[in-house]
């Protein structure tokens, strides 16, 4: 028993050591732009950068868009699955879990075939319709993550009764979607908005490949070319991360005792 | 006119009949309950009423309109489900209200509604909780509330004691009956507790596989079951097998015993195999009690049950149940003593499949 704890508290150890020592390394560094003392120059460096309040600022757009469209598409679909097509489940499962399964960058190559500027539907013919391809895109990305998130959340409560109760009290499909279901799977939305939000702010592929001005591509950008600010920077991503996290772990935490009972 | 009808519901999910040509008419304020066992169609039954399923074949109206083509939100029906079914996100208030909100009501009629039902249910200083603030009684209750708030013209209570304790269910199922009355609604309420449905029922419709088997009060049903599911559905019931003695006389043949019976035996013959049945709280072991007729046989076995003492009694091959009150000074019958069990003849029922 006590040498299966060791052994436990052993691989725990060897975990943290792989996991924090570069990520302290890499702090370490982006500390020491200035010769011989330690300093945030990096970090002062990256932030009075314009190209990074754009791209920072143009990611964080597109994250919004992503979250607000993507969680217009997924919650509906949830809901209707649940309700009423419990046999498409294994079906809706396995479409969402393909962006898992197919690299990004087949599926920007298929979109830049399909939705070029002399296709039928060219939204690569304008910046608006690139960004608005970007945006699709990214749903897609995040698809797995979203939809489980909110079909978790929608298990927690009884959806087919709350529609019948709300449906029996004379309310239509908005009413019961937006006041008595929406509400109700709110934990589920903000998990998942968290994590769409943590992989559009480092996504690289379809960014670059698209040539729109994200926060992937420039971080690449700046660590081909730059010493330190690229330590910075990934430090700031890791930050920016944590913080999701953070966020998401709080809201399961409210959501959870808003379930319990006294 | 009744007030709702059923006439020849049928339902099928694929090559499943689950409800087989039902009919029932109902008058305004009758209590009327669907019992019988899981699987019965009795839920079915009342989803159709609400809207959630649509019949197969047949024709549901209220108050002479055809419902058959109203969606569930245009009925004006309420409903309590057995997982009592409140909005986590909104408070008991806006439980209540929400019915209302939805039909456009204006904010004051909305707030004396709310009011008005929270004192019917005597809930009224906890508006401001949530569900998951409450015990299962309560949100129950709440749950009612709001489905009377809009003033339905039909209730449906879809199993709503199941979730609770013993206790509670018992003090809640007064208290609807209670309301129902105080209101007046018309009111549908499905069980599978025969207990629930003939304490507070005016009518029962005792269901079993798809069909309304008998359609009574719940001392008809009781008292008179018309087939061998409901007298063994409802109560415990002896089922005894006699055979006729004399077909003129309308007497059978009970082991050594020759009993004449008050429920005529129809156009069997002398030696013809028939069922009787006789509930377990009738007669007594008292040669002072009073009785036309009598049966006797040899004790099994005797349990002590705490208000009441259940004897079994052999009576040429049958076991018969017997109960008695529990008394201070009560002796047990032993095993193997012989007694004789007298009672009225018209306590026996012929059981017909």
């Amino acid at each position: 028993m006590k040498t299966s704890k060791a052994l436990a508290w052993f691989a725990i150890a060897i975990g943290c050591i792989y996991f924090f020592v570069p990520l302290i390394g890499t702090f370490e560094f982006s500390l020491r732009m200035r010769r011989g003392v330690y300093s945030f120059d990096a970090y002062r460096s990256v932030f009075s950068d314009v190209q990074f309040q754009q791209t920072f600022g143009f990611s964080m757009l597109m994250a919004l868009f992503t979250i607000v469209f993507g969680m217009l598409l997924v919650v509906p679909t949830a809901y209707w699955v649940r309700l009423r097509l419990p046999q498409m489940r294994p079906v809706v499962e396995f479409i969402t879990l393909m962006p898992l399964v197919i690299p990004a960058i087949v599926i920007v190559f298929g979109y830049l075939r399909l939705y070029n500027s002399s296709s039928w539907i060219p939204f690569t013919g304008s910046i608006q319709g690139t960004n608005m391809l970007l945006v699709l895109s990214y749903i897609t990305l995040s698809l797995p993550y979203m939809y489980r998130s909110v079909d978790t959340a929608m298990r927690a409560i009884d959806v087919r009764t709350l529609t019948e109760a709300a449906e029996i009290l004379g309310a239509r499909w908005p009413t019961i979607l937006f006041r008595c279901i929406f509400p109700n799977v709110m934990s589920g939305v903000l998990s998942g908005a968290f994590i769409t939000f943590a992989i559009v702010m480092g996504e690289f592929t379809m960014a670059a490949l698209l040539n729109r001005p994200a926060f992937g591509p420039y971080l690449q950008l700046v660590g081909a070319n730059k010493a330190y600010e690229p330590s910075a920077l990934a430090i700031i991503a890791f930050a920016v991360t944590w913080f999701s996290m953070g966020l998401l772990q709080l809201v399961t935490r409210f959501s959870k005792m808003a379930s319990s009972r006294p | 006119m009744s007030f709702l009808v059923l006439e020849h519901i049928k339902k099928s999910f694929g090559q499943t009949q689950v409800v087989k040509d039902f009919n029932m008419s109902i008058e305004k304020g009758e209590f009327v309950s669907f019992l019988g066992p899981s699987g019965c169609g009795k839920t079915t039954v009342l989803r159709m009423i609400a809207g959630f399923e649509n019949p197969t074949d047949g024709a549901i109206s209220i108050a002479g309109k055809n419902q058959n083509t109203l969606k569930t939100n245009q009925r004006n029906i309420g409903m309590v489900f057995q997982a009592y079914a409140l909005f986590p996100n909104m408070n008991v208030f806006d439980n209540v209200a929400f019915g209302l909100k939805v039909a456009g009501k204006p904010k004051s009629e909305i707030d004396a509604r709310v009011k008005e039902m929270l004192a019917l249910i005597r809930l009224d200083h906890l508006a401001d909780r949530y569900p998951y603030q409450m015990s299962g009684g309560q949100q129950q209750r709440v749950a009612l509330a709001r489905a009377l708030a809009p003033k339905p013209q039909v209730l449906l209570l879809d199993e709503p004691l199941s979730a609770l304790d013993a206790k509670i269910r018992v003090s809640l199922r007064e208290e609807i009956r209670q309301i129902q009355s105080q209101l007046g609604i018309t009111t549908v309420f499905v069980t599978h507790d025969q207990e629930e449905a003939l304490s507070i029922s005016d009518r029962i419709v005792v269901m079993n596989a798809g069909r309304a088997d008998q359609i009574g009060t719940p001392s008809e049903i009781y008292n008179r079951p018309a087939t061998r599911f409901v007298a063994s559905f409802v109560g415990t019931l002896n089922m005894i097998d006699a055979t006729v003695a004399d077909p003129a006389a309308n007497t059978v043949k009970v082991g050594e015993n020759i009993v004449k019976l008050k429920e005529s035996i129809g156009a069997l013959k002398g030696g013809d195999k028939i069922s009787i049945a006789l509930r377990p709280e009738a007669g007594s072991l008292s040669e002072s009690a009073k009785g036309d007729t009598s049966l006797t046989g040899t004790v099994v076995l005797s349990h002590f049950l705490g208000s009441v003492i259940r004897t079994k009694i052999d009576i040429g091959g049958n076991q018969i149940a017997f109960d008695m009150f529990n008394a201070p000074d009560a002796v047990l019958p032993q095993p193997g003593e012989t007694v004789t069990l007298r009672f009225n003849a018209s306590d026996f029922l012929i059981v017909r499949d």
